[in-house]
């Protein structure tokens, strides 16, 4: 991973990060282009996979007036492209606890307890155009309210908790922590698979036990049981 | 604002005279009341041209000549319906002006309406009022009732051919409902979101309707200069500049408040003569003109005319005509932060450069003002203030980069030194 | 070995679209001699032997050996100023180890201080994609669980670890359902398994190709609304030791002030992960920015004792094309759901679900002897092999998109319908499989140190299975978050100190070692950490030159 090696002017691109004119061959993300250009950056990187929603940058692309937001690591150079990297502590207003919610009967009255804000939306749309993973928030934060939390929590499936709907939002709703709320309800209160609870009784009364004695005999007791 | 804030003595008043101060309607009629009226309802073709002749603007903020407006508006006959907006939506820091006509001489604000309505065949006003404005509010509703019931009113429908409704409206509270195109959404019964131009609001508006949309200080003008005639409103200028302007001076002067002054007065005019001096007697450091959402002024300013062309050619911008004062010993950085931060607060939403630009200038602004932030962090501000503007539908976002690109350029130092180490 | 001409690229594709039928590969005569020809912990000149520390003469990849026998970052007269904290628990790492580990110690009452290098939850726990492992149909049972982790490992592993790991597995997903963590469920209600390269049952649990992300969030939020007290941007560059050697605590440094702070501790729970980001040999790595192997240092010089310091584990399919995305990870679950590996040739070279390293190894070998696909554009260089997503999806309409949605997006950023086209692939750097040596509950051998996560090691032998790294963090996570509190030094350390980074020197000196090298690496040599102004982009407000404050 030696990014000084490269240096192919044909392939490459210039473009600006920070305010700083940046050289770099196109095939590279910015965040790669940062570094082979030999600018450190420590802050605002993370998995480098798309996931963890440190990176959010700013971009305006060349000949554009439009401002988009979205993730450096996953973000293809290009000419003339003009990038911010945006590093800022968004921590949410909104504090919870779910074994304070007695039965999955609360839940909505919680919901409007904990996110009094939801129900103000005013339907801006900002927060679906600021996603960068091109999430319904909006209609989420709907159903949320609705109290139709599974399907709210399904349409954050793809949510990265990159906090941008959060500094988004007019209405302070912290919509990105409304659809992990959707998510975490409906798991806590609705997933009760069987299979698991048997076998996690099967555990308890020590008829499933684990051998380490020798590997032969192991074999035979699987053999036996299945 | 209460009305120990207006200094009444001082020339050339006219929108604050104690003959414009009428709350009842028989008092505004007689005093300067009704004289405009008759003018118009006799010639009504001639409205459009004394308004352009006399060189009225629109003393909102944007300074756009009034008759160009209306004569759109005059001009489109495709549509039965045409409404007109009286904006009163006034919410910047430091604007107080609307309120106190609203409240104290709703009639000349009326009449300047009814005459506009007449010069553009306009069958719908919509007075669109701040609703934390209680007084307003109740003032002009008061005022409608007893125009609604007077025999001028009828006389304009007569003129109209048409009935004519006027609705009193108190608006959603919302600095951006102040907005052109927003207004018109909430005049439509939804969120003041603004709208993208073109349609402009003189072709489509209210329910696709033509609409015009005018200032309350603006429409105050309209009867004095049809009863006076455009030679006498030119005369009230300063120099190049006509008619008068409404100064909303505040901050750190002796004596803060509203000023009717000749339109081109020099700024160190309003401060040392009209407001008394700085609180003090400290130096002037800096001035926040027309609500904020335009360049600050500096001591070097200091004999800019306020008028629309002389404060633009210095980089800045008269707008509604508020002029806060700032002396030494007030942090710049303090002062923009708070503005700033009533930006974040105010924007719609629709567009996420301008809802999470705004919040990361407040919270990099913030940082610094504490005394928290690095030397990146100042870089990050100046970043943002390029990569930034025109990105917005509206100009919400273009003003709050203005005043904090243009208090880093006069005031860096400031900045730097509120760095931690 | 014959050496053919490369094959390119747009010549391989058609040699893969040509056919329409792909016959199973014929079996791998012997396994062990293919690992010691192509896997990379067998490439030549790359392992040395330890020469100081608890470790000296053990076998160590050359590049992790050259950080554990470097010179400490800090000197006593650092700490001049540097403010002094305590807690109960001090809990370094913010993945899904971390956080585990301080829900549950918080739980129990403790005060805990969680210090996480990047922020909470830029981790490679994010990243899981396949799934988790967890023996919950009637047809498995944590027997079998157990002897596939230890075959796995190559009978490596240590059994009393696995048995707590595979016993723990049905609590543990049990209890990601009660931090309010959903899971791919059947029209009954009940948990979707499904087998990994492996294992002998359907045992992998998972949320979409999602699991990661789905765990990481809801972890984050329960640390986020618990008492908690969350470092972002705070690593550890050194542990404190009190005067028995017993550990006592952290120093970290901060990124946000630049400034050091020592945090008193009763018990210590390192959890910062793996090595990816070293790119041992040269390897791309699946792993997130701040994997640089930091606590294995740490605890190293305090005199944790580590193992299998030469196994590492380098993921079959990462993404060899477009090279922005190069060495990013594409779930095992794919293979596992029925996607073949196709060579240049367009056939089929290995039973996909073999164990990791098997499969790694026939891809390198495939690629060394000129069966793989190569890259022409000089700009990319490199070589792989074919994901075979296509005949996935003509198998199974819609699986794709139903099950791997992530998968689709990582084509779509490649400008790639994998649907029709076959993703580019070649083994990734991904775990380190040893670590620093633990019992059943995270302790090491030093009292008061506990480690979990990929920082530990003997659960998975030299080799681990798909799944079982989830389950790890989470299992391991909570029992030592249970025990650093139950076991924590109740009078508090007498004295504490950095000594323990004199023996340290004085060691690496008696061996004529170079002192010049410093770690913890904290990160990769390419962002510049160290070379330049510390943080980020130099500043022209910069009042001091060195850290840009």
């Amino acid at each position: 991973m030696n990014y000084e090696k490269k240096n192919q002017t044909e392939n490459e691109v210039t473009l600006t990060i920070n305010a700083e004119q940046i050289t770099a061959p196109k095939t590279l993300s910015v965040i790669q282009a940062l570094w082979h250009a030999g600018y450190p950056r420590v802050k605002g990187v993370g998995c480098l996979d798309g996931v963890c929603g440190s990176c959010s940058v700013m971009v305006r692309r060349a000949d554009s007036t439009e401002l988009t937001m979205e993730l450096g690591c996953q973000l293809l150079v290009e000419e003339g492209m003009d990038v911010f990297f945006s590093v800022f502590d968004t921590p949410s207003q909104h504090s919870y606890d779910l074994s304070e919610i007695n039965t999955s009967w609360d839940v909505q009255t919680e919901f409007h307890r904990i996110f009094p804000e939801a129900e103000k939306c005013r339907h801006c749309g900002g927060c679906d155009k600021v996603c960068p993973k091109g999430i319904s928030i909006e209609s989420g934060v709907d159903l949320a309210v609705k109290g139709r939390f599974r399907e709210s929590g399904e349409l954050f499936v793809e949510c990265v908790m990159c906090n941008l709907c959060m500094t988004g939002c007019p209405e302070f709703i912290d919509p990105n922590h409304v659809g992990l709320f959707s998510r975490r309800v409906t798991g806590y209160f609705h997933t009760r698979p069987s299979n698991l609870i048997n076998q996690l009784e099967a555990i308890r009364t020590g008829e499933l036990d684990v051998d380490t004695s020798d590997d032969e005999q192991v074999t035979v007791m699987n053999g036996e049981k299945s | 604002m209460n009305s120990q804030l207006i200094n009444s003595k001082v020339m050339n008043n006219v929108l604050l005279h104690p003959k414009s101060q009428a709350k009842e309607l028989t008092d505004w009629l007689h005093g300067n009341g009704g004289a405009g009226l008759e003018k118009a309802l006799s010639a009504t073709h001639d409205i459009i041209p004394v308004i352009q002749e006399a060189g009225l603007r629109g003393l909102g903020g944007s300074g756009f000549p009034s008759y160009k407006k209306w004569q759109f508006v005059a001009e489109q006959s495709g549509n039965p319906d045409k409404y007109l907006i009286c904006n009163g939506n006034e919410d910047e820091p430091g604007t107080f002006k609307d309120v106190f006509l609203l409240s104290n001489s709703p009639n000349q604000v009326i009449e300047g309406a009814l005459i506009t309505a007449l010069a553009t065949n306009i069958n719908n006003i919509v007075f669109y009022i701040n609703p934390e404005q209680k007084t307003s509010l109740e003032s002009i509703r008061s005022a409608v009732e007893q125009w609604q019931a007077s025999e001028f009113f009828t006389r304009v429908e007569d003129k109209l051919a048409q009935p004519l409704n006027i609705r009193v409206m108190a608006s959603s509270g919302h600095y951006i409902g102040g907005e052109e195109t927003a207004a018109i959404e909430s005049v439509e019964g939804n969120f003041p979101f603004p709208r993208g131009k073109p349609p402009y609001p003189a072709v489509s508006g209210v329910h696709g309707c033509p609409t015009l949309i005018n200032n309350v200080e603006t429409l105050a003008n309209v009867p004095h200069i049809l009863k006076n005639g455009a030679k006498w409103y030119q005369d009230l200028g300063c120099g190049e500049s006509y008619g008068t302007k409404i100064y909303c001076l505040s901050g750190d002067v002796l004596n803060p408040g509203l000023y009717e002054l000749p339109m081109g007065t020099p700024l160190s005019e309003l401060i040392y003569t009209y407001g008394n001096g700085m609180l003090l007697e400290k130096k002037l450091k800096a001035v926040f003109t027309g609500g904020v959402s335009s360049t600050i002024l500096t001591p070097q300013d200091i004999d800019v005319p306020l008028d629309f062309d002389s404060v633009q050619q210095r980089g800045s911008s008269l707008g509604t005509g508020a002029m806060i004062v700032v002396s030494e010993g007030t942090g710049i950085v303090k002062r923009v932060t708070e503005y700033v931060n009533f930006y974040a607060h105010s924007s719609c939403g629709q567009c996420p450069p301008c809802k999470t630009g705004t919040f990361y200038i407040s919270q990099l602004l913030n940082k610094i003002d504490t005394g928290q932030a690095k030397g990146a962090d100042l870089d990050s501000l100046i970043n943002l203030c390029k990569i930034l503007p025109g990105s917005g539908r509206c100009h919400l976002l273009d003003g709050a980069i203005k005043i904090v690109d243009s208090s880093l350029h006069h005031f860096e130092h400031e900045y730097k030194s509120s760095l931690s180490i | 070995m014959t050496l053919n001409a490369p094959i390119s690229y747009q010549q391989a594709l058609d040699n893969y679209l040509k056919k329409s039928d792909f016959p199973a590969p014929q079996a791998i005569p012997d396994e062990e001699l293919l690992l010691k020809q192509f896997h990379p912990d067998h490439r030549e000149g790359t392992i040395t032997t330890l020469q100081v520390g608890p470790n000296k003469g053990d076998a160590c990849h050359k590049q992790l050996a050259d950080i554990l026998q470097a010179d400490s970052r800090i000197d006593a007269a650092d700490l001049a100023g540097a403010r002094i904290e305590e807690t109960d628990i001090l809990v370094i790492g913010g993945g899904g180890a971390g956080c585990a580990a301080a829900l549950m110690a918080a739980e129990s009452g403790a005060r805990v201080i969680l210090a996480t290098k990047l922020r909470l939850g830029d981790s490679n726990t994010v990243m899981a994609e396949g799934g988790i492992q967890a023996s919950v149909e009637k047809s498995d049972s944590p027997q079998a669980h157990y002897n596939d982790t230890l075959k796995a490992g190559h009978n490596k592993g240590k059994k009393e670890l696995i048995k707590k790991l595979v016993m723990d597995g049905p609590e543990t997903i049990r209890w990601l359902i009660q931090q309010g963590m959903q899971f791919d469920l059947n029209e009954f209600g009940d948990l979707l398994t499904r087998k990994a390269g492996g294992t002998t049952a359907n045992r992998v649990v998972y949320f979409r190709d999602y699991t990661g992300l789905e765990m990481m969030r809801i972890l984050r939020e329960s640390v986020k609304n618990s008492s908690i007290d969350v470092r972002d941007y705070c690593p550890s560059v050194e542990l404190l030791s009190n005067e028995s050697g017993h550990c006592a605590g952290a120093i970290i440094s901060s990124l946000n002030d630049c400034r050091y702070v020592q945090i008193k501790a009763r018990s210590v729970i390192v959890a910062t992960g793996g090595i990816g980001r070293m790119h041992l040999n040269q390897f791309p790595t699946s792993n997130h920015f701040g994997a640089t192997g930091d606590g294995l240092v740490l605890a190293y010089r305090l005199g944790a004792k580590l193992r299998d310091l030469d196994s590492f584990q380098y993921h079959p399919t990462g993404v060899a094309f477009p090279q922005h995305l190069s060495g990013t990870l594409i779930t095992e679950g794919v293979r596992s759901a029925g996607a073949y590996m196709i060579n240049a040739l367009g056939e089929r070279f290995v039973d996909e679900l073999k164990p990791r390293d098997i499969v790694a190894a026939a891809i390198i070998k495939e690629c060394n002897e000129g069966r793989g696909v190569t890259l022409d554009d000089n700009s990319q260089g490199g070589q792989g092999v074919w994901l075979d997503t296509p005949g996935l999806e003509a198998r199974n309409p819609g699986l794709l998109k139903q099950r791997f949605p992530k998968l689709i997006k990582l084509g779509l950023k490649s400008k790639i319908d994998i649907t029709k086209v076959p993703m580019l692939i070649y083994p990734t750097l991904h775990y380190q499989n040893g670590g620093v040596i633990i019992d059943e509950n995270g302790l090491s051998s030093i009292p008061g140190l506990y480690c979990v996560g990929e920082i530990s090691g003997g659960i998975h032998g030299r080799n681990r299975l798909m799944g079982n790294a989830l389950l790890e963090i989470i299992s391991f996570g909570r029992r030592a978050g249970l025990q650093a509190v139950k076991a924590r030094q109740l009078r508090g350390h007498k004295q504490i100190s950095i000594d323990h980074i004199s023996n340290l020197r004085r060691e690496l000196m008696q061996n004529g070692m170079s002192m010049e090298k410093k770690s913890p690496l904290l990160f990769p040599d390419y962002a510049k950490y160290d070379t330049e102004e510390k943080l980020d982009i130099k500043s022209r407000f910069s009042k001091c030159e060195v850290c840009n404050l």
